[in-house]
């Protein structure tokens, strides 16, 4: 797995590929509450090169996700790959995160 | 090759080394040496040569003063013939150097009528002077070289040697001086005035002129003609022209000619020539009588300085080479037997004795230091022996620990032998196979009444211990909360929120649970994130069985669970498993996905709730082949037999 971020107008977006599971998920987790501690509020994850999730992964969504809502922020996923998508829409993540097909509908409707 | 101790090496490197400087050192001694010895032997051979020389010359010069002496008395004076008679035994017995001498007159000059007048005086076999008067027939001195020569040459002059016959009956040159009568102002031959030297006199001179024992010296005249000579044969017979013509010697020639013009040198000789062996000759003249001296020494003599000083060089350094053979080999004992102590002990070490002793730790020097170095090493082994003794102690306690959880968590899922009470009209079986000794999956069957079958799918986020217990809450949640008269979602939302309370690590559970009329068939289900189940009816094709919406379990207050339903006929079985199937990996990391849980299923044909259980999971393992399994593996199939009897 890999975790870049850069900052797009007021977003910022976190790319991550590869695999989040049990093993990669924990620095995928301590990356973004740092970036949350740094002061980073309004998040987009970029999950276009994101292969797998794990239900591992999807528990650090959650701790991430939570942490954002605490700090009054807000946090977005664009490009699920078909894989992600399936676990999403299953797991019920699909309808309580926003979800984009898109980086630009991303920037544009958040 | 076998490998050599370190005091060998030690010993054959320094050896050679000083063997190389040694016989280098000893060769450019051996060479500077000889040089010197050379220059030293020529030096002590033209000193004696030139001593020889000089007594010889000092013989002659006091010989050739008495002639020379009385023909000036006799040139200017008019002594009476007769008075004459005397004078040669006066010179011989004042002069012990001189053998014989006369005054020899040319013929009428010492008086009228008499042709031959030549008083003689010689020393006699006994030693007593005998006095005769020379000149008859058979001895006509007139026409000997000591009476013409200087006549012809008006000067005096030596003779080549030659024996007496019929005068002094010895060997012996003799120097002639003229004598002259002046008339009307010119000067008349009148004859000579002669004193002879024996070569006796000369040899014993020359031959105790020699620079060593085995070296010799000779004397040759202007002629070449050895005159003295320890090979007595030479003597008088040959010249150093004869011996080089008979020994083929050019050199031995052209050294011949040096020495008769005068000349002066040190040479070089092959063997033979003057001596057996290879030989040098230091050559010298004799002004006065034009004659040379020589004296040879053979180079063996010469150089046995030489050679006995490279002996003893030779043993010295011989001697020192064995000594400090001796000495480095002690060094080196020295040196290498800490390190074979040292070695000795890092091997006791190495078998696993980490309290051995190490020796020289107190030592200033490199060995100290490596011994330090090595006790560092043991005391750190030890300690990280000692420590990973406890931390193995410890995960074993731990894995043990695990495998107890893992045994407790095994044992409260449903056995699948007897299931049921006996009558119920249902075929259920399940299986987890955790991924770890213990797993964050769950399932769970009971009946909540004579007529109702509740049954329960789940798989906790995350693995290991959090997730087991995680899921030890939930399943006796499950129990707890779910009562006869209950649909699944209000299950669902009960739990949910039981679970939500103090969840800070978002640990979540995707659960689907459903509840199964075992009189009419009707199965009323809810889901919370968890995967289709599927349907594979008696006849028909296979049915993914659809789900309402629902959030995970545990953390979101309004996820609104929805209950949904199908019915179910005898002989219809409803498929229910975890992502641990799907999500399988094989070698080339591809997932086991769908399609295949898919087609072995469509496979099954009428197989019981077992049958398809054990089919897909011999299926996921084939597929896996040796891949260490990620997740843990959970199927429930469940079918209804018939109605409750």
């Amino acid at each position: 797995m890999d975790v870049s971020s850069h900052k797009q107008d007021k977003f910022f977006i976190v790319r991550v590929s590869g695999r989040l599971d049990a093993t990669t998920s924990p620095e995928f987790e301590k990356s973004c509450l740092e970036w949350i501690g740094q002061g980073e509020s309004m998040f987009i994850v970029d999950m276009k090169e994101l292969e797998y999730m794990s239900s591992a992964g999807l528990r650090s969504i959650l701790v991430v996700g939570k942490k954002i809502k605490s700090e009054g922020g807000t946090l977005a996923f664009t490009s699920l790959t078909p894989n992600v998508n399936h676990v999403f829409s299953i797991s019920g993540f699909g309808s309580m995160f926003k979800v984009h097909d898109s980086l630009e509908t991303a920037l544009k409707n958040s | 090759m076998r490998s050599r101790t370190i005091a060998f090496k030690l010993v054959v490197f320094t050896l050679s080394g000083t063997m190389a400087i040694f016989v280098s050192a000893f060769a450019c001694v051996y060479f500077s040496s000889k040089a010197s010895m050379m220059r030293y032997v020529e030096m002590n051979a033209r000193n004696a040569t030139h001593a020889a020389a000089y007594q010889i010359e000092s013989v002659l010069r006091g010989i050739e003063k008495v002639p020379l002496n009385y023909a000036a008395l006799l040139t200017s004076g008019d002594c009476k013939p007769a008075a004459l008679a005397m004078l040669p035994e006066q010179m011989v017995s004042t002069n012990p150097e001189i053998f014989g001498a006369a005054i020899a007159f040319e013929p009428g000059a010492s008086g009228p009528g008499s042709l031959y007048y030549a008083p003689y005086c010689y020393r006699g076999k006994n030693g007593g002077l005998k006095n005769v008067m020379l000149g008859n027939e058979s001895y006509d001195y007139f026409t000997m070289d000591w009476y013409q020569i200087p006549e012809q040459l008006g000067r005096a002059a030596w003779t080549e040697p030659y024996y007496d016959e019929g005068g002094g009956n010895e060997t012996m040159a003799t120097f002639s001086v003229p004598f002259y009568k002046v008339l009307q102002g010119k000067n008349k031959f009148q004859g000579v005035v002669t004193a002879d030297v024996a070569l006796r006199g000369l040899k014993q001179i020359v031959s105790s002129t020699r620079l060593n024992k085995s070296g010799y010296s000779f004397l040759i005249t202007r002629n070449g003609v050895f005159v003295t000579s320890p090979d007595s044969t030479l003597i008088m017979t040959n010249s150093i022209f004869s011996v080089a013509e008979e020994k083929h010697s050019a050199l031995l020639r052209r050294i011949g000619r040096k020495m008769i013009a005068g000349g002066e040198g040190f040479a070089a000789l092959p063997k033979g020539l003057l001596y057996p062996g290879k030989c040098w000759l230091y050559y010298t003249p004799l002004p006065s009588i034009g004659w040379s001296i020589g004296i040879v020494t053979p180079e063996g003599v010469m150089l046995a300085d030489v050679l006995r000083f490279s002996r003893m060089v030779i043993l010295i350094g011989l001697l020192g080479v064995c000594l400090m053979a001796l000495i480095v080999m002690l060094i080196a004992k020295r040196i290498s037997k800490p390190i074979k102590d040292l070695s000795a002990t890092t091997l006791e070490i190495a078998r696993g004795n980490l309290n051995a002793t190490l020796p020289d730790i107190h030592r200033g020097d490199e060995i100290g230091a490596l011994a330090r170095s090595f006790e560092d090493m043991r005391v750190a082994l030890k300690d990280y022996i000692e420590n990973l003794t406890q931390t193995t102690a410890a995960k074993e306690r731990i894995e043990s620990e695990l495998k107890i959880a893992g045994r407790i968590q095994m044992s409260f899922l449903p056995k699948a032998f007897p299931p049921l009470p006996g009558k119920t009209p249902v075929d259920i079986a399940a299986r987890l196979e955790p991924a770890r000794q213990i797993g964050g999956d769950l399932y769970d069957y009971f009946l909540l009444d004579d007529d109702h079958l509740f049954f329960t799918v789940g798989d906790v986020s995350d693995k290991g211990i959090p997730a087991a217990l995680f899921m030890a809450v939930t399943k006796t949640l499950l129990k707890g909360i779910a009562e006869k008269g209950m649909s699944p979602s209000e299950i669902l939302d009960k739990c949910n929120l039981e679970l939500i309370g103090g969840n800070d690590s978002m640990m979540f559970v995707t659960l689907f649970c459903a509840i199964l009329d075992l009189r009419s068939g009707r199965l009323r289900y809810s889901n919370a994130g968890h995967e289709h189940p599927f349907i594979l009816r008696r006849e028909g094709p296979l049915e993914t069985l659809p789900i309402p919406e629902g959030f995970v379990l545990g953390v979101n207050e309004d996820a609104g669970y929805q209950t949904m339903e199908v019915e179910l006929k005898p002989g219809d079985r409803l498929i229910v498993y975890t992502d641990g199937v799907t999500e399988a990996v094989n070698g080339a990391g591809e997932f086991y996905a769908h399609q295949n849980l898919i087609s072995v299923l469509e496979s099954c044909g009428s197989l019981c709730a077992e049958g398809i259980v054990s089919r897909i999971l011999d299926s996921v393992k084939t597929f896996s082949s040796g891949v260490p399994q990620a997740d843990d593996i959970t199927l429930l199939a469940v079918s209804l037999t018939g109605p409750k009897l």
